[in-house]
């Protein structure tokens, strides 16, 4: 049995993790929170954009892939993970499901995120491009990984989708594909624009491009934005299952203490005894 | 003030709103040059020039924001200006 001073310093570490636990749960909570008024936000935005380009009637879906005739011919897979760890099996999840799809003859893989690029390299996958998730509280730069995917004839990105505070998912869409799924609820609904009516400056077509990067960089920034609610989720989740832990943990060593006092005061209230008995028998013996 | 000469006005990027009531007038500047917006501004549609300020002039404090990028459309006196885009 463990001396109950052992078990006390153990105790006080357990109970420091468990404190530990609880301040990065509400730091996910917090985040969780804050991260879907922005993806709100980050929506209302692209339904807005979306009807205006709507009202050009311009269909994107021929306008990008026609970008593409010059592309390389290959497809790429943009694999979104956490930028650390600490947060559940998610990210192990996630690459396991690119590397379901994954062929390396006609495929390049992009990673975001330091513990995802981690879990490729584990694995003996190269990834051609590395890049950081781009964190801000007002903007998402993604125009470095815009640019990174641009050569490929096809762009299929995978992330980690929040269902619930419980349920997070892993998911694969097709970035142009995406434009038009996240537009379907604002179609229609604002009148035609033409040249007839409408000065352009500089042109429809330079304001139409500039429209489809935008409403491209946003798609990519709401995938991005989504993935880390579902990284925060998990992150809460993992917490929770630690704080948990440690609380039994605190339980036990608690009682695992004071079984180790009571036996530490038996044995030394034996020794009492049995040196009190010597004695007795030693004056006995004497008298 | 005549509620029937006012812009309405709503500026924004992805994550925040930078102005959304009645303005005087909207002034920033593109490929062509500078260009102001008043009431009763033919339709127009834009792309405004990267990093320049735009200015929205109310009947008290005038808005200034400056960008990255944007788009701005006019349309029967509703402006509206995506911003950092």
């Amino acid at each position: 049995m463990r001396r109950p001073s052992a078990i006390l310093e153990d105790t006080e570490q357990v109970e420091t993790v468990e404190d530990l636990t609880g301040v990065f749960e509400s730091l996910a909570t917090t985040q969780i929170a804050k991260v879907k008024n922005k993806v709100d936000m980050s929506k209302e935005f692209f339904n807005l954009l979306w009807a205006k380009y709507a009202s050009l009637r311009l269909d994107p879906q021929s306008r990008i892939t026609s970008r593409a005739r010059s592309s390389n011919g290959r497809i790429v897979f943009v694999v979104i993970s956490a930028e650390a760890g600490l947060s559940g099996d998610i990210d192990q999840r996630l690459i396991e499901t690119v590397l379901r799809d994954y062929d390396q003859k006609s495929t390049d893989i992009v990673v975001l995120g330091s513990h995802g690029a981690q879990q490729l390299m584990q694995r003996g996958v190269r990834y051609v491009k590395y890049f950081r998730v781009p964190t801000s509280d007002s903007y998402i730069d993604v125009s470095p990984v815009i640019e990174a995917i641009s050569p490929y004839a096809q762009a299929k990105v995978y992330y980690e989708e929040y269902i619930s505070i419980g349920v997070q998912d892993i998911k694969s869409i097709d970035l142009i594909q995406s434009i038009q799924t996240m537009s379907k609820d604002s179609e229609g609904s604002e009148d035609i624009i033409s040249e007839k009516d409408t000065i352009f400056e500089p042109s429809l077509n330079e304001i139409a491009d500039i429209m489809e990067t935008a409403m491209m960089s946003l798609a990519f920034s709401q995938v991005i934005l989504e993935s880390g609610l579902a990284q925060d989720a998990s992150r809460f989740n993992a917490m929770a299952v630690a704080k948990k832990r440690a609380s039994e943990l605190v339980g036990l060593y608690s009682m695992e203490y004071n079984r180790a006092r009571r036996s530490q005061n038996d044995r030394q209230m034996r020794e009492v005894m049995v040196a009190l008995k010597r004695k007795k028998h030693e004056r006995s013996k004497y008298a | 003030m005549n509620q029937d000469r006012l812009l309405k006005v709503d500026a924004r990027s992805p994550f925040e709103v930078y102005f959304q009531d009645s303005a005087l007038t909207v002034s920033g500047s593109n490929k062509v040059g500078k260009f102001d917006i008043l009431p009763g501004h033919a339709d127009f549609f834009s792309i405004i020039n990267p990093d320049s300020e735009l200015v929205i002039g109310t009947d008290q404090e005038d808005i200034r924001i400056t960008a990255s990028n944007g788009i701005i459309c006019v349309k029967d006196d509703q402006v509206q200006l995506f911003l950092n885009i």
